[in-house]
């Protein structure tokens, strides 16, 4: 895997999406969802924004940035903050610690950026947590993936994080169906797949819940084998904690065994990919289900049609509508809140005093409130929903409750 | 002790696919001393082509056509218009050359189909077998079977015809062999050719049976060099040996617990315990001895 991410870097550019993201009103002429606020198209001095994504690499991580980029482009086109547009910075870190620590360098010290809001990375988080603290800076990170985007004190992703989704689809399947044994399978990479599968075992330790624990080189081209080894401790339940191009591999080799009666197949939200229903395949239907961190992508709430309505009027062609693209929503939105609640000059210190003591922002997004905190780490989404895949699609099939993780013990629901 | 059966059932058909691959890596280096990196990347090529085509209403069987004659297309071009132009230098500059179609091929699959959750299956459940518990399914016999078949018919083209006679003497020396009459740049063409058909085919065999994803298909090229190199290069047999065993070696490390997040290291420490221990004599190209 690392001579993968290594290969890929040498043919990555370290792309660049510096953005004066456009001014330009809704096409169809109907008023701007409130998120975007209402006037004319800002003129005044930018405020800076950044985000660090792994846009080149194993996998595209910019989904929640490229949305978050479209509601500051629909704010810039509807007043600004009062006047003044967002000047978003992209920068892409191709998965690689060092140009993560650069991309930081360049956003921080050089660009001079008030916050970072939507950013998604693998490697981000461990590499600049030190650095975002000793600059003062405030970080909503669209979408937090290893553990030390949930263990820094100026790093507060919107998302609840693949450990709390992993284990929500695993407290439903022991709810509702009765499961006490699991196994869970997560690529083997440091402070993630065991990390999120050490969580099973916490919630599960006096529950009488057993976990054995499947943990493999991403690069691995066996995954029978992986079922296989799966199935050898009889389980009730199977999690598969992957990417859903990962986990694709994962089913067919399981229908290709036939296993679909065997136990229980769950995934939590990387799984929830509109793409999966119709790559999995028929033999599915009605027995997969993922656990989803933010609300259904069809769902009518405010929030979702307003993020919807966004990305059709100031999004790119071809970027994504996924879960990803809805934290890079809720990332712009709050970090929008706290910048029009500032009385006086928008500067870093000030953007950061908003985000720890911002009024508790609520969505239909979310299961519940989400707020920055003050705490010494961050991890306010702890609520989701299972998604069943039926008909080629997924249908929400049980409504929001909390993944109740030992580990949250230190952080006020 | 866990039951190994099962795994090495598995671990057999994917080492049919690293023996696949490490088959098209040597009848390429036999006939033309080039060492191309770019086997899995044009192996991926096919694969997605395959994919597509299907997805545009093709029927699979001539979708998984067009993807081989893509992978072979593409090969075909390198072998003629970059191959020839690089004949006459190192043996590192033209693997380094590969490598660079290798991952202008990478990009350029990213660019196109980016990473979205795929899958590509061959109708072939007629085939579908079970072998001690486990389900055999036919794209695994399929790719077995071809295995086998490739490897005599290689075996049977380099010793028994005129066009394998000439590829070995390209191999040995380039410019005696043109001194003597052979149509270098046609045989060269020829090698390629062959070994786009390979890459083709094991793509579609790799993409249906473990991920139809770009970047895990271009790396496929990693084991299936430690195959070719425990073939040192020259038997087509022991690189099927080899493909098998690395297949196997890697599928029974899967239920060991402390050994199995590392058990894609399996290619590596065959083909370095192989070099480590055979003598040098036997990595030796044909041209030297």
């Amino acid at each position: 895997m690392k001579i993968y991410f290594a290969t890929f870097a040498l043919i990555a550019p370290i792309a660049v999406v510096a953005a004066m993201v456009p001014t330009v009103g809704l096409a169809d002429g109907h008023a701007a969802p409130a998120v975007c606020g209402t006037g004319e198209a800002a003129t005044g001095e930018p405020i800076r924004i950044g985000a660090i994504v792994g846009q080149t690499g194993p996998a595209d991580f910019s989904s929640a940035a490229k949305s978050a980029a479209a509601v500051f482009a629909c704010v810039n086109a509807n007043g600004g903050i009062d006047g003044r547009p967002i000047e978003y910075l992209i920068e892409d870190d191709a998965w690689n610690p060092e140009n993560a620590a650069n991309a930081a360098a360049k956003l921080v010290t050089d660009q001079g950026v008030v916050a970072m809001a939507g950013s998604t990375s693998f490697v981000e988080c461990g590499t600049n947590a030190g650095f975002y603290k000793d600059n003062g800076v405030g970080v909503i990170a669209g979408v937090g993936v290893p553990r030390e985007c949930f263990f820094s004190e100026n790093i507060a992703p919107m998302n609840m994080g693949p450990r709390l989704s992993t284990l929500g689809a695993a407290i439903d399947a022991y709810e509702n169906n009765g499961a006490r044994s699991f196994v869970c399978m997560a690529p083997n990479i440091p402070n993630v797949g065991g990390w999120f599968c050490e969580g099973l075992a916490a919630w599960g330790a006096d529950k009488g819940v057993t976990v054995a624990n499947v943990l493999h080189d991403p690069a691995t081209l066996d995954p029978t084998s992986l079922v296989l080894q799966a199935m050898s401790s009889d389980p009730d339940a199977i999690l598969v904690a992957e990417p859903a191009p990962a986990a694709i591999p994962i089913f067919n080799a399981a229908e290709d065994q036939d296993l679909l009666d065997e136990a229980l197949w769950l995934g939590p939200t990387s799984i929830y990919d509109t793409a999966f229903p119709d790559a999995v395949g028929d033999y599915w239907d009605g027995a997969v289900r993922a656990h989803i961190e933010f609300n259904a992508l069809d769902s009518d709430g405010e929030d979702n049609q307003a993020w919807l309505s966004i990305m059709e009027s100031h999004g790119q062609s071809g970027d994504p509508l996924d879960s990803f693209s809805q934290a890079g929503y809720l990332s712009a939105k709050a970090i929008l809140g706290v910048l029009r609640d500032i009385d006086g000059d928008i500067t870093r210190d000030a953007v950061l005093a908003g985000l720890k003591s911002m009024t508790p922002m609520q969505s239909d997004l979310l299961c519940g409130e989400w707020a920055f905190g003050e705490g010494a780490r961050h991890n306010a989404n702890q609520s989701g929903r299972i998604a069943t895949v039926k008909d080629g699609a997924w249908e929400v099939t049980r409504e929001c409750f909390r993944s109740d993780d030992p580990e949250l013990a230190d952080i006020a629901q | 002790m866990p039951d190994l059966t099962p795994f090495l059932v598995t671990g057999f058909a994917l080492g049919a696919i690293y023996a696949l691959a490490g088959l098209g890596i040597v009848v390429l280096y036999r006939a033309t001393g080039e060492l191309n990196f770019a086997f899995g990347a044009l192996a991926a090529a096919s694969a997605m082509v395959t994919w597509q085509a299907h997805e545009w209403g093709l029927h699979i069987w001539l979708a998984c056509f067009v993807g081989i004659v893509t992978a072979t297309l593409i090969s075909a071009a390198y072998g003629a218009l970059v191959s020839a132009k690089v004949a006459h230098r190192t043996d590192v500059i033209k693997a380094v050359a590969t490598l660079g179609l290798a991952l202008i091929i990478l990009g350029l699959a990213y660019w196109i189909w980016g990473d979205s959750p795929r899958r590509l299956r061959l109708p072939l459940r007629a085939l579908n077998t079970e072998l001690f518990g486990v389900r055999v399914t036919g794209a695994r016999v399929v790719a077995i079977g071809f295995c086998l078949v490739a490897a005599i018919g290689i075996t049977a083209l380099l010793t028994k015809t005129r066009m394998g006679l000439q590829m070995r003497a390209l191999a040995d020396t380039r410019d005696l062999s043109a001194l003597i009459g052979i149509d270098v740049e046609r045989v060269t063409l020829l090698a390629w050719v062959g070994s786009g058909v390979l890459a083709g085919v094991a793509g579609i065999l790799l993409g249906t049976l473990v991920r139809l994803d770009p970047g895990v298909l271009t790396f496929m090229v990693v084991p299936s060099l430690a195959a070719a190199i425990l073939g040192g290069l020259r038997s087509l047999w022991l690189t099927l040996l080899g493909g098998l065993a690395i297949g196997m070696l890697e599928a029974v490390a899967t239920p060991f617990q402390t050994i199995a997040p590392y058990r894609s290291l399996a290619p590596f420490i065959v083909a370095i315990a192989v070099l480590m221990v055979l003598p040098a004599a036997a990595f030796r190209s044909e041209r030297a001895s």
